[in-house]
């Protein structure tokens, strides 16, 4: 069963994601902030990230650099979840090493079932 | 560019070269007929009056040395008989420049003899030995003929003094004996000396313009620099320095005016800006050229180049405008911020109603994904959680956008301040009690006041669960005085949370500054405490915040007028 991080500081949003997650038979955690998520990502090794910009503590970019700085988080994928749709920020977040990136309000949840599918088949193919 | 040009004519070169020949004309002018001696002299005078004439309307305007005495030596033909008349300059440099005009054809050694003498007077005025490195020569008129056997024979210099310094000496020679008197050095006298008036009283209007405008362009808030055609800088007042932090010395350190070159600005602007390829770009193109963005080291700057025409429209340089943008630039990026965190904010809880409501849909439409009666009610609660949170956003944004327009409107009546002290803080005892925190009340007895109850309300209630949210141990205390002085009544919410840094203090109700420091553990957007500001200034109160620092906890106050 492949483990699914969701660092998402909105208590609804992540507890929708991490239902969804559970029904699509994924094994789900949550990390309520960006520091969570760091320990988490060492912790829990997820299959893959889901990834929050806008959280506390430490913000989804700085996230995405100390994963990859550590050898042990480096090879997660990770796909940005995010609300802030800007230029700017989307291009700090595919300098980072982000995999993919979704606007949250534009997507379902199906949407999301079906990239964290999409992704998880590609980088097993990969290894 | 503007010369200051004072023409003074130095008598005494003068004085040596034609008081031989004085007492001579003197006494032959006695053995003429007098009636032949008034009419010459009265010819004499006429053409004098028009030759004056004549160079105060051709001088014009100009303050070119070399134009005028062009001016002058060229209306000297109908005046004085001479071979020759010339002119000569010598620059600091040693660079010579030499006119000469031939009226009646002489030998190439004739001119050399001219320069001689020149340049003999030349040294006897500065006292030193000139040695002209290069010189400029044109020689214009009749034509040269080496087979004459002429000879300079008279001749006499008459020294140019422009500002107390020799700028070049004006010579007429001819190859006949005894040729100039005192009458045709007085002629040439006259009309050099009726130039320098004309001259002068131009300098001095010039003189007048050009200060004020140095004036303008010291005082201007943008740097300007301006070169000519070679690179050379020929203008630039302080903000230049200012903004390319050029000799800008330490505190209590002497100031160092070196003045400014081209180099300087090259340099201030180097790896960001080619100056200089920009400059002959807008001079070779003839149109302004701007680069709207220079990031400086702690500065943003707009640059334009704008190519400097004279009268004739011909390109006599370039100027160059410093404008300051860095305080525009960080507006705008607090702008930017602010709608970022506003998009966010505003997409946030509906993504979490989307969400949740395809959850409960797609319950109803599958049997194997049937919700658990428990979880539909949790679902529901999550859709109204996240519709209130975006109302009150919603609200927020639109009570700050009715109180920058200047229209938001009150419904002022007569109300029991304690009372909705004590009624609003009892909302918030289960929050408290929550967190463990001590919510103390002081606002006993009937305390009635012209306000908005709503309102007021409102502002408490931002106040209140603000102080509960950032405090996590200790007490929040609401309490309402009398501030006779101002005749105002007090209220203030004390809590031992977070505090606030003492520079942030004022930034605290603005709407953009606010936002900056939102700690998003604990959500909003900061909106409330700019609404409550609008709310209690609109009432003629007054909202404001102190605190010892941060972790120290901080008190939020508010009056209103009695």
């Amino acid at each position: 069963m492949a483990k699914i991080l969701v660092a998402e500081d909105d208590k609804l949003i992540s507890g929708s994601l991490c239902e969804a997650l559970k029904n699509a038979g994924y094994e789900s955690h949550a990390a309520l902030d960006g520091e969570e998520a760091v320990a988490k990502a060492k912790e829990v090794a997820p299959d893959l990230m889901l990834l929050d910009i806008m959280m506390p503590k430490l913000d989804g970019i700085s996230v995405l650099w100390e994963l990859k700085a550590n050898p042990a988080t480096a090879k997660i994928p990770v796909i940005v979840l995010t609300n802030i749709g800007d230029v700017d920020t989307i291009s700090k977040i595919v300098e980072a090493g982000a995999v993919d990136y979704l606007l949250k309000s534009d997507q379902s949840v199906d949407d999301i079932l079906r990239k964290v599918k999409e992704v998880l088949e590609r980088t097993v193919r990969l290894v | 560019m503007i010369i200051n040009i004072l023409l003074v004519i130095d008598f005494v070169m003068l004085a040596v070269v034609i008081s031989g020949y004085i007492f001579a004309s003197m006494r032959e002018r006695k053995l003429l007929s007098q009636e032949a001696d008034q009419s010459l002299e009265l010819q004499q005078k006429v053409y004098q009056a028009q030759v004056l004439k004549e160079i105060s309307e051709r001088i014009g305007y100009s303050l070119d040395t070399n134009k005028i005495v062009d001016i002058i030596t060229s209306s000297l033909g109908n005046l004085l008989e001479y071979d020759t008349v010339a002119y000569m300059v010598i620059e600091d440099g040693g660079k010579a420049l030499f006119k000469c005009h031939v009226e009646n054809s002489v030998t190439h050694d004739f001119i050399e003899q001219v320069k001689e003498k020149m340049i003999m007077s030349y040294a006897a005025i500065l006292d030193k030995r000139i040695e002209a490195q290069s010189t400029d020569e044109s020689i214009t008129g009749n034509i040269l003929d080496d087979n004459l056997k002429v000879q300079v024979e008279s001749f006499f210099n008459l020294p140019v003094v422009i500002s107390g310094k020799l700028v070049g000496i004006i010579n007429v020679a001819s190859s006949e004996k005894g040729r100039f008197g005192e009458e045709q050095a007085s002629i040439l006298y006259t009309i050099t000396n009726q130039a320098a008036t004309a001259v002068s009283k131009l300098q001095s209007v010039l003189e007048s313009e050009k200060g004020k405008l140095s004036a303008i362009i010291y005082s201007l808030a943008d740097g300007v620099i301006m070169v000519d055609t070679d690179n050379q800088l020929l203008v630039s007042n302080p903000v230049v320095r200012e903004i390319l932090e050029i000799n800008q010395q330490a505190a209590g350190q002497q100031a160092i005016e070196k003045p400014l070159t081209m180099f300087d600005i090259v340099d201030g602007l180097a790896g960001k800006v080619d100056i200089r390829t920009k400059i002959e770009q807008a001079m070779a193109e003839d149109k302004v050229i701007t680069i709207p963005e220079v990031l400086l080291k702690d500065k943003a700057v707009e640059l334009a180049v704008s190519p400097v025409k004279d009268n004739s429209g011909a390109i006599i340089g370039a100027s160059v405008l410093f404008h300051d943008i860095t305080s525009e630039k960080s507006l705008e990026k607090l702008r930017q911020e602010f709608t970022a965190m506003m998009v966010h904010e505003l997409r946030a809880p509906l993504t979490a109603l989307r969400w949740t409501s395809e959850a409960m849909l797609k319950s109803l439409n599958d049997p194997a994904q049937r919700l658990e009666p428990l979880k539909v009610k949790e679902n529901a609660e999550n859709i109204h959680t996240a519709s209130a949170n975006m109302l009150e956003l919603v609200n927020d944004l639109l009570d700050v956008a009715k109180i920058e327009a200047g229209k938001f409107e009150l419904n002022i009546q007569e109300n029991d301040l304690a009372d909705l002290i004590n009624e609003q803080s009892k909302i918030f005892k289960p929050q408290a009690e929550q967190k463990h925190l001590a919510l103390n009340v002081t606002a006993n007895g009937k305390f009635m006041l012209k306000f908005d109850k709503v309102r007021i309300a409102q502002v408490l209630n931002n106040l209140i669960s603000n102080a509960i949210k950032y405090t996590d141990s200790g007490q929040v205390d609401v309490s309402l005085k009398t501030d006779d002085p101002s005749k105002t009544a007090v209220v203030s919410i004390k809590d031992t949370g977070l505090g606030v840094a003492r520079e942030d203090l004022n930034q605290l109700f603005s709407k953009f500054k606010q936002l900056r420091s939102v700690d998003r553990a604990r959500k909003g957007t900061g909106l409330g405490l700019v609404v409550s500001k609008g709310i209690i200034e609109t009432h003629g109160g007054k909202i404001w915040a102190e605190s010892e620092g941060e972790n120290l906890g901080s008190t939020f106050y508010f009056s209103l007028p009695l």
